[in-house]
């Protein structure tokens, strides 16, 4: 069985292995797969085996804390100082930011080693990985299919045993559907319990950066040592959380009332319900209270998602210029048609699409009808959220409606592709927590997910369920052959 | 609703975005399904009155905010260290004679 970051760090005290042994174990695998799999975009094997050094020096003087030495991979949207963070966008090639982002800051004082920047689709729009300017990577578990998005690369990465864990964001399910697809774990924190901080905007009122693991207890772990209030992200909050969220992993789920919303099971690929509603009883039978509860604005959820998210981005976006960073057109006769053909040529189409969307509803004219109106519903959202959590501890819910999509497949309008994010953007408009946990298989094999939602900050009680589950089901989803083999 | 090729020229002006006719084209009837899918929300509950409170767990007001202090900056040549700068500042190639 794989190990977890717990066990690494057990072997790597006792000197069973070291840092630098571990991570070119790493290294050999990605050489191996990667020019397949395509989950990472820019390799640092170079600063990867330093950071193993001197976490093998950590280790020796004591006290290293647990993801010292451990090797791990960062979404190519969270900026790392002098090396490439692209967005796997055109317009930002050859971009090195010149600061850290606050979760890597963190990482890199708890002795990570990073080996490399990973895939996803452009500037995190989109739910298949296929628009990043580098190319779809690959599903593990079937090559054939796409990983799921935004955080494609850091999925597979992290299925494929290329990464022991991965940093990925969410604004719509970009952590969890991947970790769906890809049959691995993946959390979306509170909105404000980790920084923002150098992470490239895309909605900035529904961004945040998660773990993609193998398992819950690794998230628990990786969610710790990246946590807490920032005084660069306004948003953020210093919550108090105790000293650590692995001691809730022990607790069994008995008393604990579990939300399932009839909502969140609209339109579902039947052989997802039917996992979901076993994964329920499961919990059931192991002393849950299940409460049948509803949530109707969830329907209006996913325009809404769409018109906030789109506004946000086009804003956001705006900073693409072609003057401070990233490419710049060639040849140009004044400053304006440098900027539009700079931002043309840069920008692939689905941002463009964004784009355009996100201004037309904030334009005159449309602003009330389309962008004011979302805000309102949004709050209706979140007066629903809370009121279902005064009567359940947790809700559980499919973490997406199929399993993954072949790839370059062209059935779909770019609607019917967002309406793959139908069971995850609800979480980010409440700003709540929400961890996605393969529950097993469908008839091809492809991985599905499970969703436990939480109220805000009560990641705790996510990860006990979550932990649970995992721990009661048994292995759900085969294991991954190959990757480094630790 | 359907959009016409002119609205969607005007938008792509606002949002500094030029297209081919083939693009504007595609476009055009992509963004029609797009407003129609965000319309959904205008069938639906009527929203109320009340404010619009930020979706972020801490509420920031004004009486929050750090005092205005001046803090260290990056050095100039860090943020020049993407582009070809000149004498310490950004450049674009001279464009109006």
């Amino acid at each position: 069985m794989r190990a977890g970051i717990s066990e690494l760090a057990i072997k790597l005290r006792n000197r069973e292995i070291s840092a630098v042994e571990l991570t070119k174990a790493y290294i050999d695998a990605i050489e191996k797969l990667n020019p397949t799999l395509n989950a990472y975009v820019h390799l640092t094997f170079d600063i990867a085996l330093k950071a193993a050094e001197q976490a093998d020096q950590m280790l020796k003087e004591g006290d290293a804390p647990p993801l010292c030495g451990i090797p791990m991979a960062l979404k190519d949207n969270i900026c790392t100082d002098g090396l490439p963070t692209t967005c796997c966008s055109r317009i930002l090639t050859g971009f090195k930011p010149y600061y850290d982002a606050t979760v890597w800051e963190k990482l890199k004082k708890q002795g990570a080693v990073l080996l490399g920047k990973t895939n996803m689709d452009e500037f995190a729009m989109g739910s298949t990985s296929e628009t990043s300017c580098y190319g779809a990577p690959l599903n593990p578990r079937n090559t054939n299919y796409v990983t799921g998005g935004s955080s494609g690369g850091s999925a597979a990465a992290v299925c494929a045993n290329l990464a022991v864990y991965s940093l990925g964001s969410d604004t719509g399910g970009s952590i969890r559907q991947p970790a769906s697809f890809c049959g691995v774990v993946g959390l979306k924190p509170t909105y404000g319990a980790v920084s923002r901080y150098g992470l490239i905007a895309y909605g900035s009122s529904l961004d945040q950066i998660g773990p993609l693991t193998n398992s819950v207890k690794d998230a628990a772990i990786v969610f710790d040592a990246v946590r807490g209030g920032d005084k660069r992200d306004q948003t953020s909050v210093d919550y108090d959380y105790g000293p650590s969220l692995t001691q809730c992993l022990e607790q069994d789920v008995k008393g604990l009332r579990i939300g399932v919303a009839e909502e969140f099971f609209e339109g579902i690929n039947p052989e997802i319900k039917s996992k979901i509603e076993e994964a329920i009883a499961l919990l059931e039978k192991n002393g849950a209270k299940i409460e049948h509860i509803r949530l109707p604005a969830l329907k209006l959820a996913l325009p809404v998602y769409y018109i906030i998210a789109c506004a946000e981005a086009s804003s956001n976006l705006g900073r693409y210029d072609g003057i401070r960073y990233g490419y710049r057109t060639a040849s140009y006769t004044s400053i304006e048609e440098m900027i539009v053909k700079t931002r043309s040529e840069g920008f692939g189409d689905e941002v463009k699409r964004r784009i355009m969307l996100g201004t037309y509803v904030l334009s005159s004219g449309y602003y009330d009808a389309y962008y004011k109106k979302a805000c309102l519903i949004r709050e209706e959202i979140n007066r629903e959220f809370d009121a279902v959590f005064e009567t359940c501890d947790v809700l559980v819910a499919p973490t997406a409606p199929n399993t993954a999509f072949p790839l370059n497949y062209k059935g779909a309008s770019p609607v019917e592709i967002y309406l793959s994010d139908i069971c995850t953007v609800p979480v980010n408009i409440a700003g709540v927590p929400a961890i996605s946990v393969p529950c097993g298989v469908d008839a091809k094999g492809l991985p599905i997910g499970m969703q436990i939602i939480g109220k805000k900050f009560d990641e705790a009680t996510v990860l006990q369920v979550a932990h649970f589950y995992e721990q009661s089901a048994g292995e759900v989803i085969g294991a991954y052959e190959g990757g480094a083999g630790i | 609703m359907a959009i016409s090729k002119a609205e969607i020229e005007k938008l792509a002006k606002l949002a500094k975005l030029s297209f081919s006719d083939e693009e504007l084209e595609r476009f055009t009837a992509e963004f029609d399904e797009i407003i129609a899918f965000a319309d959904t929300i205008n069938q639906s509950i009527e929203g109320g009155t009340e404010q619009i409170r930020s979706v972020g767990a801490r509420m920031v007001s004004f009486d929050d905010l750090r005092p205005d202090e001046v803090m260290p900056s990056l050095p100039n040549e860090k943020i020049l260290s993407n582009v070809e700068g000149y004498n310490g500042f950004f450049s674009v190639e001279r464009s109006k004679k």
